[in-house]
């Protein structure tokens, strides 16, 4: 991670793309041998089923893993590991403690439409992936896999296919995609819904050093199955509103902070989420 | 280059690493039969003797049912006479149902199954005798428990003449019955609790006057429904 890249990557990242808006990874601008990589460590609470009843409740942490490589001025390869940490507790106050690795994810995305060759202020691209069936399916005391919202990843070799605008003005900037998933069927005989995410954040950045984001992300999820038998606590959709902060304490590395409020949930069965909190670093080599 | 190839080996490792899990049990409930040894003939309290070829009970959900809840399990307690063996099993309670050969099984504990409830106070078990369904645990060499709860066949023989008259007594509604422990179970961090349910079937044919049921009536209805009653006030729980 200290080693400095080819001498053709400019000194920072931003000064290289002629834009000085501060982008995390998978938003920024592509330039020919623009290398990145990032440790992202996200937060969140689930709960799943009826309380006094059935509810499980989940805590887990992922770190995040990801290098992001731009080939050329138009495209940009990534590859995201994950390695999950959740701790489920039964409502007969029964605790698992889960540490596994979650689905590696590879990540090409292509600039199909630029106004402009340096510095553009629109950007219009395809995303196509695939996450890899690198997670353990976890079970319980008797063997039975967990609900399909307990697994660190869906253990399927799963497509990712969609698009994505971004508009840059500074100090403004303005990101938009819309991104599904669509799992196969898993090495434990899990089928985990379509899964399709839209999100849109805008961005004020009043210092080259500091900028503000705040947007929203609406996920809507497919039925899953276990076994051949639904899952009745997935499916539905949620929407949270985020707001975050990303900043440049040193010319190579940049921090963002996100909390990811829920505001609108239609899940089904029972399933509650809440309130999730995103941090992590870049590095620009 | 050495930066990307040490992040190129960092998500592969990472990737290759094994998952670790570690469970730690939470509060449990095992729950058994426990019946005594079916002796060759049963002596009643009026002085007959039944000799039993027969004797098979239909024991389906198992609930525990919690203390401010007991009004509400009462009145379930009621409307649940045309219920069937299998039920879904739930933190509170236990649906396989499971059909118990007193001759084979009496003087023998048999472990039911585990519930695994949230916390709070329980003060009882309601256990119900229902008709067996296909997947009843022992269902297989005993089918006509298919639409009966309670099956018995024998003799019974008058304690004078020792006069041996056949009968059959062959239940088919469910017998809901409601156990309270002596003292209510009290959960309020994961522990394991056994409780037994004692089923004494030396005591089945008690206040039955065979001498005023006409030949070959052994099996009537009035013989049923104080069979019935015998068997649940034949059941207690304890717990350990």
């Amino acid at each position: 991670m200290v080693a400095l890249g080819p001498s053709e990557a400019s000194a920072c990242g931003t000064c290289g793309v002629g834009d000085p808006t501060l982008t995390i990874v998978g938003f920024e601008q592509p330039k020919a041998h623009r290398f990145r990589s990032s440790a992202t460590v996200r937060h969140r609470n689930d709960r799943i089923g009826d309380p006094q009843v059935d509810q499980l409740q989940l805590s887990e942490q992922r770190l995040e893993i990801a290098g992001a490589y731009s080939p050329t001025d138009r495209v940009t390869i990534s590859a995201m590991m994950p390695v999950v940490h959740r701790f489920v507790t039964a409502v007969n106050l029964a605790e698992t403690d889960i540490w596994a690795p979650g689905d590696l994810e590879l990540r090409f995305r292509g600039v199909i439409f630029r106004d402009r060759e340096f510095a553009p202020r629109h950007l219009v691209s395809l995303i196509a992936g695939l996450e890899f069936p690198t997670s353990t399916i976890e079970t319980d005391g008797n063997g039975v896999p967990l609900p399909l919202e307990f697994q660190s990843g869906t253990g399927s070799w799963d497509p990712i296919a969609g698009v994505s605008y971004a508009f840059f003005s500074d100090p403004w900037s303005l990101y938009v995609s819309s991104v599904t998933t669509f799992p196969t069927t898993g090495t434990a005989d899990t089928q985990a819904g379509i899964s399709s995410r839209q999100t849109v954040i805008s961005q004020f950045q009043p210092w080259t050093f500091l900028g503000f984001q705040v947007g929203a992300e609406f996920r809507w999820d497919g039925p899953g199955f276990i076994q051949g038998e639904r899952d009745p606590n997935t499916g539905g959709h949620i929407t949270y509103g985020t707001f975050g902060l990303v900043a440049m304490p040193h010319e190579k590395l940049l921090m963002h902070f996100t909390a990811a409020v829920p505001l609108i949930q239609r899940l089904d069965g029972a399933h509650r989420e809440s309130l999730a909190i995103i941090g992590g670093l870049i590095y620009e080599i | 280059m050495r930066s990307r190839v040490a992040i190129g080996a960092l998500l592969v490792s990472l990737g290759l690493s094994a998952g670790c899990t570690r469970t730690t049990d939470g509060i449990e409930v095992d729950i058994a039969y426990q019946t005594p040894p079916t002796p060759q003939a049963l002596r009643t309290d009026m002085g007959y003797r039944v000799w039993l070829d027969r004797a098979l009970i239909v024991l389906g959900p198992v609930e525990l049912i919690r203390c401010d809840n007991f009004a509400r399990a009462l009145w379930r307690l009621f409307t649940v006479s045309r219920a069937k063996a299998h039920t879904p099993t739930t933190p509170t309670s236990l649906g396989i149902p499971l059909v118990l050969d007193l001759l084979e099984s009496g003087g023998i504990g048999f472990v039911v199954g585990t519930i695994r409830p949230p916390p709070g106070r329980y003060c009882g078990l309601r256990v119900i005798g229902a008709p067996a369904d296909a997947d009843a645990v022992g269902i297989k060499n005993n089918d006509e428990m298919l639409d009966r709860s309670v099956l018995l066949t024998g003799d019974i023989e008058d304690g004078e003449s020792l006069v041996r008259t056949p009968f059959e007594v062959s239940i088919q509604d469910s017998l809901p019955n409601e156990l309270v422990f002596t003292e209510p179970l009290v959960f309020d961090s994961p522990r394991l609790v056994n409780v037994s349910i004692q089923i004494d079937h030396m005591r089945w044919f008690d206040g039955i006057d065979f001498a005023q049921v006409a030949p070959g009536d052994a099996g009537s209805a009035a013989v049923q429904r104080r069979v019935a009653e015998n068997i649940r006030d034949s059941m207690a729980a304890e717990s350990q």
